[in-house]
């Protein structure tokens, strides 16, 4: 951490008496009060001692007290101590002045800070450690060229190896099941079970045959899912031989699984160490080796990363994801991708131009296909489109319009909006529902440039916008007519044509004779009488180059299969206008710095905020840009902006769901020498929190603005219960009564990531370790200002679990259980401060 | 702060004599002390009970006109070919009295009925999946009101339904819900810990305010905390730590102030809603007649149907000797979940302090299906799909709402009560090519309560006051409902409803002459209620569109 003691005086507080006898007490007047927050409250002198109480500036790093007898003299430092919210010391009575100066947390670390919080999911230990290696500015720029970022999370590791499991929890059973979750196979070596919180190799292994070099049975019993399996001695970790496990069908239980009954049985208030050896492969299948009832249980998959996104990658590109794959791929990505911006844009695309997956499915439901299949085909349409927005945004150029389109195109909105079955031909009257939504929540925000007419202009240019089901090399042609591939031709009749006959992807089709061919007027001027009038023009209040243009696009009548440029045109035309501008300019400044940015602002006018002047410079940026409306221009006037990298941006946003789910996990994970991490999850069962703490259903909002950035749409009673259940359970080791509301797979462990950390000597140090995570948890906060928190830390650390008798740190034995309770404990009450729902 | 909508608004409002009353609501700290608050929000009246109020938000916008029907008007049907709930042959709805429920007996469907209920005015009809408001409205525990907007409305979800949550149409600037600010009024807010409830997914707007925090359940049988280890005593040591973090001063950010009051009010009420009963054992909650006439059930089961049918197996007549039988559910399955939020809101509201609660039914938006094909052999036609799945919920709703008031209370009965819904528009009056509607104005509210001024039948049989408002015949004195193929409402000013009646009068009503709000609260909570050419009191013309609305409905 660097310091930089800033020498400008921040705060007087002059004593108006003689300091005499005791309990005096003095009203300070404050003269100067420069600091940005910092308001002296109170100063009273008792006994002998000066008591300075002031409210707490940003980012401050250290308060230090000076004195002086006159304005004149030199001011000395003052000796006393720094308490939360203020600070006493000795005074002898005279008469004085006193100067707080403040030293804050350097502006590369408060950047750096802001720069996780914002372009990432939350700050990592290794990505705090890299950025104050490399500086933030670096990181910025690698994370707006993403494309430059190596990404392979969605590549299956390439190379088998074997890898290492080790899990603790009490011995509540004493049989042990090993089993796949599907068909599939694994090799696994080395499976030790002994008694005590840690396996160092000396402990008599409680399982009979564990390292498979003798035959499997006796020792092992084989269910019929897995009686093909075998010993091998070609893949093997030691010795001989190894397990080669196959199973045909998933095991969950005794009857489907490789077991064995443990001899003499295992004490259920005993702790004991479960170990293993498995080899990697590309299979998407999952181990679990667990003994009976609900004691040690350890799942993973088989892919080189425990929870790495590649099977799921697969899984998605092969349309056989349902939503709850989908889900977990997104958020293994918003966990682990090293292209963090992308993950952060590609969310807010999703919620910008949001959708919902069971409508979707819904529409499918009702076209003949069973309810997995719809679900199947649903998902689908959202992986396609969030697939192609990630595509584009590894362009450099990729502009507002390229994203637009990517939406207007998706079948998941197509069907989300109404325009599946929207029609314009004949007296029909066109859905209004994609026009609403295109001018008010995608292009140029309510009420802003539009009215009633225009809508209904706009509705009847989405008539003809459908689904169809065609050949895969035919995804992308709206024009494209029915795939004619058939799963079996010897059906006849309808049936033959039947949607679950026909081999193709469900895509967006353009239907001519739904479509209503008349002449449109989007943005022009209607008098009472319904006779247009000219063209609307840009309001005065955007000022120049923009103010006045006429922005009215008059579409002639088309027919055939030039009707489907209307729709294109609209969107071209719509993408780069000063209100889209404006609208997308203010919700990413929303997001990228806080939720105080308003719609509306006159940029004509004297009164200028620095809101609105970074609302102007987007504007700017994307219209002066070639092509117009760079994605990337934009956020680099952000970024550069002195909001951004100021107190104005730092902490000034709480967390999403998502984000809250998301940035727990980063916050202590780093990767361990073998190539596991400190904290990971397998994205499946982190959805339950979004779900409960407000209803962040991902990929499946009903509601068409999106989830709420702001505070108090997340914010309640309720939800708050749900996010301090959620941190407390993610903390908690295996097998604990609770674990299941972050679930089993959410594996977090804080005593790995203090010995990766620091050093042996400080490990028994309640002051280092809380001092550890403070700056890891809260690294934008300054350390003076967390002094309240550590505190309650070193308390916390230092008392049994009843909080209410002495047990010091110190007193207990790094590696035992008893340890890792009591930091876990500290850990979680920290990440279930206020503090830590910022970001 | 928004300058341009703000500036432009407030030099708008001032021209309307708004000003200092919006200055008020933006500007000035109010004083919270209890001691200093006048009114009776919150204080118990003679009888030493509190008066509340429940809100149900009906998110999406409902289709007014196929809820409360205008039977009479020639247009309704020809304006509605896929939607218009078709007249009962056997039901006049020329007839005067009381409304027509039909009761499904033991055999038949719980929603079979395919026609329009009268609504005995001579004019208007409840769809058929409202049947059960219709022994609701017979006792005069029901006000319905029709053609309900506001002063150059909104046609954006999101903006309308801020509007009606903040009581301040077209006034961006306003961040507070007017529930909020009864709750502020009150002088409970900042010494009980429980004056405004909303049971759901997150605090909803009409709630929300900088200086109190009002409280929102996600999941009552969830709302309490964990520890590592989760054993009691170490919950104990993480509360106590995690209370005095709570009090360790920070420097300033936007939502630190949010975080500081809302982990306030969480530790707080953590304590009180222990000690309800929200689990599902406990919900014995059943209706005091054989419900819907279901003789066979009510004898096989004891008493009627459960008040809160949050499974299958309290959902209506579903559970039967013989094999159960879906026809006979009074709410769809997928209603559960928010008679599990009902439910809890009627909890809270009889054992707590708790002035008002509050919950939400999403998905009105039916912009296309909005009912089901016809079809003579399944029996589906415009009587069924997504409209009437939303429907039912909110007429077993307050049918289950007067029977848990009336048979279970003891802090709350029905009589301390009102019942409000809240939708942010109405729908278009013509269908469009999908079997939908889209956005468009005024549409309906319904009130209910045991104090409720709704249908008396006349001495001699008719109608001495009905309990419809605004659509036809009886108790639409001052603006009629226009009828016939040119004349129509239904033609009339393109495809929207126009509103006679603005939400702030039925709203300011409440507060006044239930809540107990006095006037000057009253302009503190819906600021201009006052203002002349609001029209909000009384009749008259709404200077800012020109239109003409009734004031107050006399419906309570």
């Amino acid at each position: 951490m660097q310091f930089r003691t800033l020498p400008a005086i921040r705060v007087w507080c002059r004593t108006l008496a003689t300091w005499g006898g005791a309990l005096l007490s003095f009203s300070p007047m404050v003269s100067v009060s420069a600091a940005e927050g910092l308001q002296v409250q109170d100063l009273e002198v008792v006994g002998g001692e000066a008591r300075l109480s002031f409210k707490p500036a940003p980012a401050v790093e250290n308060y230090q007290v000076f004195r002086s007898p006159s304005l004149e003299a030199a001011f000395e430092p003052a000796p006393g101590v720094l308490r939360p919210g203020g600070w006493s010391g000795a005074t002898a009575g005279e008469a004085g002045f006193f100067q707080i100066r403040i030293a804050t947390v350097s502006t590369n670390d408060l950047l750096a800070a802001n720069v996780l919080q914002r372009l990432a999911y939350g700050p990592t230990p290794d990505d705090l450690a890299q950025l104050r290696a490399v500086g933030p500015e670096s990181y910025m720029a690698a994370q707006l060229a993403a494309e430059s970022v190596p990404s392979d999370l969605d590549t299956a590791d390439p190379a088998p190896r074997w890898v290492r499991v080790t899990t603790t929890g009490p011995g509540t059973a004493s049989r042990l099941y090993v089993y796949l979750d599907g068909a599939g196979e694994a090799y696994l070596d080395d499976l030790r079970l002994v008694a005590g919180d840690l396996d160092d190799g000396t402990q008599p292994n409680l399982l009979r045959n564990g390292d498979f070099e003798g035959t499997l049975s006796p020792s092992w019993t084989l269910s019929d899912n897995v009686a093909g399996s075998a010993r091998s001695a070609q893949i093997v970790h030691s010795g001989g031989a190894a397990l080669h496990l196959i199973s045909t069908e998933a095991g969950t239980t005794q009857d489907s699984s490789l077991w064995q009954s443990i001899s003499p049985a295992l004490s259920a208030s005993r702790n004991y160490t479960l170990s293993y050896w498995f080899r990697t492969s590309g299979d998407a299948t999952r181990l679990t080796i667990r003994l009976s009832g609900s004691g040690i249980a350890s799942e993973h998959g088989l892919g080189g990363e425990p929870n790495s996104p590649a099977p799921l990658y697969a899984r998605l590109e092969a349309g056989m994801a349902n939503r709850a794959d989908l889900r977990a791929w997104h958020l293994r990505h918003a966990i682990a991708s090293p292209r963090q911006l992308n993950e952060v844009l590609r969310q807010f695309l999703e919620n910008h131009f949001v959708t919902q997956v069971s409508k979707t499915q819904d529409y499918f439901d009702g076209r003949g296909y069973d309810g997995d299949t719809a679900e199947l085909l649903a998902v689908r349409t959202e992986f396609v489109e969030n697939r192609r927005w990630r595509e584009a945004l590894l362009n450099p150029q990729v502009t507002f319009h390229d994203l637009l389109r990517i939406s207007a195109e998706s079948p998941a909105m197509i069907v989300y909006l109404d325009t599946v079955t929207s029609r314009g031909d004949g007296a029909n009257i066109a859905n209004e529902n994609y026009a609403r939504e295109l001018c008010e929540l995608f292009c140029f925000g309510v009420d802003n440039g539009y009215d009633q007419r225009d809508i209904e202009e706009i509705s009847r240019a989405w008539t003809g916008w459908r689904l169809e089901l065609v050949a895969p090399e035919n995804e992308f042609n709206p024009h494209a007519p029915r795939s004619t591939t058939y799963l079996d031709p010897a059906v006849t009749g309808s049936g033959l044509n039947a949607n679950t006959n026909v081999v193709g992807v469900w895509a967006m089709k353009y239907r001519p004779d739904r479509h209503n061919e008349r002449a449109k007027y989007p943005f022009f001027q209607w008098d009472a009488s319904g006779r247009r009038g000219a063209a609307k023009q840009v309001p005065a209040r955007f000022g120049p180059p923009w103010a006045g243009r006429s922005y009215g696009l008059p579409l002639p009548a088309r027919s055939g299969t030039s009707g489907y440029r209307d729709g294109l045109d609209i969107l071209r035309h719509m993408a780069d206008q000063p209100f889209t501008q404006e609208y997308l300019s203010v919700k990413l400044c929303q997001v990228f710095i806080h939720d105080g940015f308003q719609h509306g602002y006159d940029f004509t006018d004297a009164e200028t905020s620095p809101e609105e002047a970074l609302v102007h410079a987007c504007m700017r940026a994307w219209e002066e840009g070639s092509p117009r409306g760079q994605v990337r221009e934009v956020l680099r006037t952000i970024f550069a902006s002195e909001l951004f990298r100021s107190h104005g941006g730092s902490l000034q946003k709480v967390k999403t769901p998502l984000e809250f789910v998301a940035s727990t996990l980063r916050a202590l994970r780093a990767r361990r020498p073998d190539g596991t991490w400190t904290a990971d999850a397998d994205g499946y069962e982190l959805y339950g929190l979004m779900n409960r703490a407000g209803r962040m259903r991902l990929f499946d909002r009903a509601e068409p603005d999106g989830y709420p950035e702001d505070a108090p749409g997340w914010i309640s009673g309720g939800t708050l219960a749900e996010r301090l259940r959620f941190v407390q359970s993610a903390l908690m080791p295996a097998g604990m009564a609770g674990k299941e509301d972050a679930g089993r797979n959410t594996r977090v462990d804080p005593v790995g990531l203090l010995q990766l950390s620091v050093p042996e000597s400080q490990w028994r140090d309640a002051d280092a370790v809380a001092a550890f995570f403070l700056r890891t948890l809260f690294p934008a906060e300054g350390t003076a200002n967390l002094l309240g928190y550590h505190r309650i830390a070193v308390d916390f650390l230092n008392a049994d679990d009843t909080g209410s008798n002495p047990s010091p740190l110190a007193g207990l034995v790094p590696g035992s259980s008893a340890y890792d309770l009591r930091i876990r404990g500290m850990v979680a009450l920290l990440m279930s401060t206020q503090r830590f729902q910022e970001q | 702060m928004n300058i341009v909508s703000r500036r432009s608004f407030l030099s708008q409002a001032s021209r309307l004599g708004l000003g200092a009353a919006l200055a008020a609501l933006t500007d000035v700290p109010l004083v919270v002390q209890r001691a200093l608050a006048d009114g009776g929000i919150g204080r118990p009246g003679p009888d030493g009970r509190v008066r509340k109020l429940l809100f149900i938000l009906l998110r999406g916008a409902n289709d007014g006109l196929n809820s409360v029907i205008p039977m009479g008007d020639s247009a309704y049907a020809a304006s509605r070919p896929n939607l218009a709930i078709p007249p009962d042959p056997l039901q006049p709805v020329t007839a005067l009295g009381p409304a027509f429920f039909p009761e499904s007996g033991s055999r038949a469907g719980t929603y079979a009925h395919p026609y329009a209920l009268p609504l005995g005015n001579g004019f208007a009809a409840l769809h058929p999946s409202l049947k059960f408001l219709a022994p609701l409205y017979n006792s005069g525990d029901l006000a319905l009101v029709h053609r309900v907007g506001y002063p150059d409305q909104s046609r954006s979800h999101f903006d309308s339904l801020a509007y009606w949550q903040t009581g301040t149409p077209r006034a961006d600037a306003v961040q507070e819900g007017f529930l909020y600010r009864a709750m502020v009024e009150s002088g409970l807010a900042n010494t009980s810990p429980l004056t405004g409830v909303s049971i759901g997914s997150s605090l909803p707007l009409i709630l929300r305010g900088s200086r109190a925090a009002m409280t929102n359940l996600s999941d009552p049988s969830r709302y309490n905390l964990l520890a590592v280890p989760n054993t009691p005593a170490a919950n104990r040591k993480f509360d106590a730590a995690l209370a005095a973090a709570n009090e360790v001063a920070f420097a300033d950010k936007r939502d630190r102030e949010l975080l500081r009051l809302q982990y306030g009010n969480l530790s707080q009420t953590l304590e009180l809603f222990a000690q309800l009963r929200f689990d599902e054992a406990s919900n014995t909650y059943r209706d005091d007649v054989a419900t819907d006439g279901d003789t066979d059930w009510a004898a096989a089961n004891g008493d009627g149907y459960h008040l809160f049918p949050t499974t299958a197996e309290k959902n209506g007549g579903w559970l039967r000797a013989g094999g159960n039988q879906a026809s006979k559910y009074v709410v769809p399955t997928g209603a559960h979940d928010f008679f599990e939020d009902l439910k809890a809101a009627s909890i809270v509201l009889n054992k707590t302090d708790a002035i008002v609660a509050g919950v939400s039914i999403d998905g009105w938006d039916t912009h296309s299906d909005q009912v089901n094909p016809r079809d003579a052999a399944s029996g589906q036609g415009p009587h069924t799909g997504a409209h009437a799945g939303l429907l039912r919920r909110v007429g077993w709703s307050l049918y289950a709402l007067r029977k848990f008031f009336t048979r279970y209370a003891d802090r709350c009965r029905w009589e301390d009560l009102v019942v409000v819904t809240l939708s942010e528009f109405g729908r278009t009056t013509v269908e469009n090519s999908d079997a939908g509607t889209d956005h468009a104005e005024a549409s309906v509210m319904l009130v209910a309560g045991g104090s409720v001024k709704g249908f008396l039948p006349g001495a001699t049989g008719g109608v001495s006051r009905s309990g419809v408002f605004n659509c036809g015949g009886m108790g639409d004195r001052i603006l009629p409902w226009r009828t016939g193929p040119t004349g129509s409402l239904f033609g009339a000013d393109e495809r929207y409803l126009k509103r006679n009646t603005d939400y702030r009068s039925v709203l300011g009503r409440i507060l006044r002459n239930h809540l107990g709000a006095t006037p000057g609260q009253l302009e503190r909570i819906i600021p201009g209620y006052a203002v002349p050419g609001e029209s909000l009191l009384t009749r008259g013309v709404q200077t800012r569109d020109g239109t003409e609305v009734i004031g107050e409905p006399d419906l309570l």
